[in-house]
C-alpha cells in the first residue's frame, strides 16, 4: 500500500509537469537565488564560526595546541570567577544607565531639530556627527586626554578632580560618552515625530492642552513603537560596548569599568584561555536574548500598536 | 502569469550570471593558487635534488615582526639586500604592532600559516616551543648553517627550552633605571650606579622633600620589578605551574609601595589612571604637567632610552642606570630583548637558517639594522657597528658592556604559561594596595592566591 502512493503520483503527474518540472519560473527559487550571496555569507562567516565557538566553550584551548574537550568546567568556573563576576555588573549597569539617558537625550534634541528652517538640515548633521565618531579610537583618546586631572573639564570647572582614578566616577565617564552618541537613535525619533499627523496637534490645541499635556497623549503614545525600537537596539550595543572601556579606561582603576567584553577578550587573546573566553560570548548571547524576550514580553503593556 | 514566469526567469538569468561571475573569479584564483603551490613543491623537489647548489631555485619565505616604523625601514632594506645577493630568493616581509603580531602569529600558527621566520619574545617562547612551532636550530649549528662562534653563551642559552635551541638573540637588553637629573642635581642627591633599594627609597624621600617630584616604582608593569627585586633573595618568582616567593619575601617588597603612597613620594594611582600604561611619550617622567604628578625616574629597559631622550624637554638631562635592589649583582641581568624564530612547517629550514645567519652574523646586515632592536650578540658585529652609533645609542652600549654586564647575573628561564594573567594579578594587587584598600601583607597573600591560581590553570599544558 505504502509503496502505491508514490506511483500514484507520478501517474498523475503529466498534467503538472510544466510546473514541476521548470523550477527554475518558480518565484521561490528566483528569491533564493537573488538571496544566496548573503545566505553563502552568514553561513560561512556566522553560522558556522558560531559554531566553532559553541564547540570551544566545551574546551581548553590555547589557540596554539588542538582544542581538549573538557565538558561545562569552563562555565564552571565563571561561578569562581570574581572579576567575571565584577564585570557582569558593570556591564549591566553601563547597559540600564547609558541606554535611557541617551533615548531621553536622542528624544530631546530631535524634538529640537522638528522644527524646520534653512538650518535644520545643518543641524541634524552635526548632532548626527557623535554617533559616526564616537565609537572610534580617535575620541575615545580624546575623551580620555579631556577627562585627565589636567584635562579640559578640570580647566573648565576650575578643579582637580581625578574622574579617571576615582572608582565612582570612571564609570560616567564612559556613559557620558555612550550619551553623547545619540544620532542614529535621534535619526529615528525625528522621522518617527514627523510621522505624527498635526490635525491631531491641532484638535488638542482647540480642546485646550497645554505643551506638556500633548506630549505625553500624543506624541509620547504615537513614539512608542520607536521608542521600543531604540530601546532593544541600544541595550543591545550598551551590553556589546567595548572600544570605550578599551582604549579609555582599561577596565581600571579596580575593575569598577570592566565591560564583559574586554574581559572576554583579554581571556581570549591575552591570556589565551581561549575556551572561556567562548564560553563567555556564549553566556552573553544567552544575557541578550533573555533581556530582549523580557522586554518583548512587557511589549503589551506599554507600546502603542493600533497605528494611526 | 507570463510577465510573471519572465521576470523570474530573468531574475534566475542574472542570478546564474552572477553565480558564474563568483564561479569564474573563484576559479582563476584557485589555478592561481595551485599554480604557486605547484611552483613551490617544484621548488623543493629541485632544492632537495640539487642541495649543496641551493640558492638556485626560487624559494619564497615569510619574515614577520612587530616594532617600530624604524624597525620596519631597517629591516625592509636589510630584506632587500639579501634578495639582491640571493637571487631566486624571495622574502616576504610582515610587520605589525605588538598586540596584533601575537594575536596574528597565534591564529596563523593554529591554522598551519605560520611565517617561516618571526620575532620572538622572552614572554611567549615557552609557549611556542612547547606546541612544538619552533625548530630546533641545533643541528645548524651543529653542521655550520648558522654560526654561533662569536655569541655570547649566555644569550644562547636563553634561547634554549628542554635542550633545543629554538631562538637566536636579535639584540640584548639590560633592565634600566631612567632619570632627571636635573632635578637629581637640584635636590642634592647622586644617583650612582648599582643602588640599593634602601639607598633609592632615602634619594626618593630627599628629592620629594626637596623639589616635590615624585618617584615612578612603577604601575601597571610591576612584573619584572617583582621579578627583578625577588632575584636577590635567590627566587624566581613565575615558576612552572606556581609562584615561588613567601609571603614574607613579598610583603616585604609590597611594603615599599604602601609606604610611599603614604608618605607621599611615591605617585598616587589616579596619576596612572589618566595615561596609556607601558607608553614611552605619556610616562610621567616626560609627561608630566606639575611635580605631583611626575617623576623624577622610571623603570624601563635600555633599548628604550633613546626613544625616551628624544622625549625629553628642554633642560631636561636624562641619565641611565640599573634597577634598585638588596642585591645588585645578584638581581641584575642582561635580557635577549627579541629572538628570531624558525617555525617548524617551513617548507624551507636550510633557506630560512641561512637567512637568520645573516640577520645575525652579517656586518652588512647590521650595518643596516644598527642595533635597533638591541646590541647585537655577535661581539665582531656588535664592535663593528659601535663606531657608527649616535651618541645616545654609545650611551646604551657602554651602559650594557660596562655596567650592567660586570654586575649581574644570568636571566631567570623564559616565563612559564599562565604568565600574562598572573602579571595581572601582581598589578591588580598593586592597584588595590595604591588605592589603600588592602596593605602590604593582604597584598602578598591576595597575590598568591591569584597568581598561584592562573599559573597552576596552566600547568601541564
Amino acid at each position: 500500500m505504502g509503496n502505491q502512493q508514490p506511483v500514484k503520483t507520478a501517474a498523475s503527474a503529466p498534467v503538472k509537469k510544466r510546473k514541476i518540472g521548470n523550477p527554475i519560473n518558480n518565484e521561490k527559487t528566483a528569491g533564493y537565488i537573488f538571496t544566496l550571496p548573503f545566505t553563502f555569507g552568514f553561513l560561512m562567516f556566522m553560522v558556522v564560526p558560531m559554531a566553532i565557538s559553541l564547540y570551544y566553550a566545551f574546551c581548553q584551548y590555547n589557540i596554539l595546541q588542538p582544542p581538549v574537550f573538557i565538558g561545562w568546567d569552563n562555565f564552571a568556573k565563571m561561578g569562581s570567577d570574581a572579576i567575571y563576576q565584577k564585570s557582569i555588573g558593570v556591564t549591566f549597569y553601563f547597559a540600564l544607565v547609558s541606554t535611557p539617558l541617551r533615548l531621553i537625550f536622542a528624544l530631546f534634541v530631535a524634538m529640537l531639530l522638528l522644527e524646520n528652517n534653512k538650518l535644520s538640515g545643518f543641524y541634524r548633521a552635526t548632532y548626527y556627527l557623535p554617533s559616526i565618531i564616537g565609537g572610534s579610537v580617535a575620541v575615545s583618546v580624546l575623551w580620555k586626554r579631556m577627562w585627565a586631572t589636567d584635562g579640559t573639564i578640570n580647566r573648565i570647572l576650575g578643579i582637580n578632580f581625578p574622574w579617571l582614578g576615582d572608582t565612582r566616577t570612571a564609570i560616567w565617564v564612559l556613559i557620558i560618552l555612550a550619551v553623547w552618541q545619540f544620532g542614529s537613535s535621534m535619526l529615528i525619533f525625528l522621522s518617527a515625530l514627523k510621522q505624527i499627523p498635526q490635525s491631531l496637534y491641532e484638535a488638542a490645541m482647540v480642546d485646550g492642552a497645554n505643551g506638556w499635556k500633548r506630549f505625553w497623549k500624543i506624541t509620547f503614545p504615537l513614539l512608542t513603537p520607536t521608542i521600543f525600537f531604540n530601546l532593544v537596539m541600544q541595550l543591545i550595543n550598551g551590553f556589546l560596548a567595548f572600544t570605550q572601556c578599551y582604549i579609555i579606561t582599561q577596565g581600571k582603576p579596580m575593575y569598577s569599568t570592566e565591560f564583559y567584553t574586554v574581559y572576554m577578550y583579554d581571556q581570549s587573546f591575552t591570556y589565551y584561555n581561549t575556551g572561556y573566553g567562548a564560553a563567555m560570548a556564549w553566556v552573553m548571547v544567552l544575557i541578550i536574548s533573555a533581556v530582549t524576550a523580557v522586554l518583548f514580553a512587557t511589549k503589551k503593556f506599554w507600546v502603542y500598536d493600533g497605528g494611526l | 502569469m507570463t510577465k510573471r514566469g519572465a521576470a523570474a526567469a530573468m531574475a534566475a538569468l542574472m542570478g546564474a550570471g552572477m553565480l558564474a561571475g563568483c564561479g569564474s573569479t573563484g576559479g582563476t584564483q584557485t589555478s592561481a593558487a595551485a599554480k604557486t603551490s605547484a611552483a613551490a613543491e617544484k621548488t623543493t623537489a629541485a632544492a632537495s635534488a640539487a642541495s649543496g647548489n641551493s640558492s638556485s631555485g626560487d624559494v619564497s619565505m615569510v619574515f614577520a615582526w612587530w616594532g617600530n616604523q624604524t624597525r620596519n625601514e631597517r629591516t625592509t632594506k636589510a630584506i632587500e639586500k639579501y634578495q639582491e645577493e640571493n637571487p631566486g630568493v624571495k622574502i616576504d616581509g610582515q610587520f605589525s604592532e605588538w598586540n596584533d603580531y601575537w594575536q596574528k602569529m597565534a591564529t596563523a600558527a593554529a591554522g598551519g600559516q605560520a611565517p617561516d621566520i618571526m620575532q620572538q619574545d622572552y614572554q611567549y617562547i615557552n609557549q611556542y616551543a612547547k606546541s612544538g612551532q619552533l625548530l630546533d636550530l641545533k643541528p645548524y649549528i651543529d653542521n655550520g648553517t648558522l654560526d654561533a662562534s662569536k655569541w655570547d653563551k649566555n644569550m644562547l642559552e636563553a634561547g634554549t627550552v628542554d635542550g633545543k635551541v629554538i631562538a637566536i638573540c636579535a639584540g640584548m637588553n639590560a633592565p634600566a633605571l631612567v632619570y632627571n637629573k636635573t632635578i637629581t642635581d637640584e635636590a642634592g642627591v647622586t644617583i650612582k650606579d648599582n643602588m640599593t633599594l634602601d639607598e633609592f627609597v632615602a634619594a626618593a624621600k630627599t628629592i620629594y622633600e626637596k623639589t616635590g617630584y615624585k618617584t615612578d616604582l612603577s604601575y601597571g608593569t610591576v612584573q619584572e620589578p617583582m621579578n627583578y627585586l625577588l632575584r636577590s633573595d635567590g627566587v624566581v618568582l613565575f615558576g612552572d605551574g606556581k609562584l615561588n616567593a613567601t609571603k614574607e619575601q613579598l610583603t616585604k617588597y609590597f611594603q615599599v609601595y604602601e609606604d610611599g603612597i603614604k608618605e607621599g613620594w611615591e605617585l598616587g594611582p589616579d596619576v596612572y589612571a589618566d595615561i596609556t600604561i607601558g607608553s614611552i611619550e605619556q610616562a610621567p617622567i616626560v609627561a608630566g604637567t606639575s611635580p605631583d604628578k611626575s617623576a623624577w625616574n622610571t623603570l624601563m629597559w635600555s633599548n628604550q632610552y633613546t626613544a625616551m631622550n628624544k622625549l625629553a624637554k628642554e633642560g631636561m638631562d636624562l641619565e641611565m642606570t640599573t634597577w634598585p635592589s638588596p642585591d645588585p649583582k645578584k638581581s641584575d641581568f642582561i635580557k635577549p630583548g627579541q629572538f628570531f624564530s624558525v617555525t617548524s612547517g617551513t617548507k624551507n629550514p636550510e633557506e630560512a637558517v641561512k637567512f637568520l645567519n645573516y640577520l645575525i652574523n652579517s656586518t652588512d646586515c647590521n650595518d643596516i639594522l644598527l642595533g635597533e632592536r638591541g646590541v647585537p650578540i655577535n661581539s665582531d658585529v656588535a664592535d663593528k657597528i659601535k663606531s657608527q652609533l649616535d651618541e645616545t645609542d654609545q650611551k646604551i652600549y657602554n651602559y650594557i658592556y660596562n655596567v650592567v654586564q660586570p654586575n649581574c647575573s644570568v636571566i631567570n628561564p623564559p616565563y612559564p604559561d599562565g604568565y600574562a594573567e598572573a602579571g595581572k594579578a601582581l598589578n591588580n594587587v598593586v592597584e588595590e594596595l595604591c588605592y589603600g584598600q588592602i596593605d602590604a601583607s593582604q597584598a602578598a597573600d591576595e597575590f598568591l592566591a591569584q597568581g598561584g591560581a592562573a599559573l597552576a590553570a596552566k600547568a601541564g599544558s
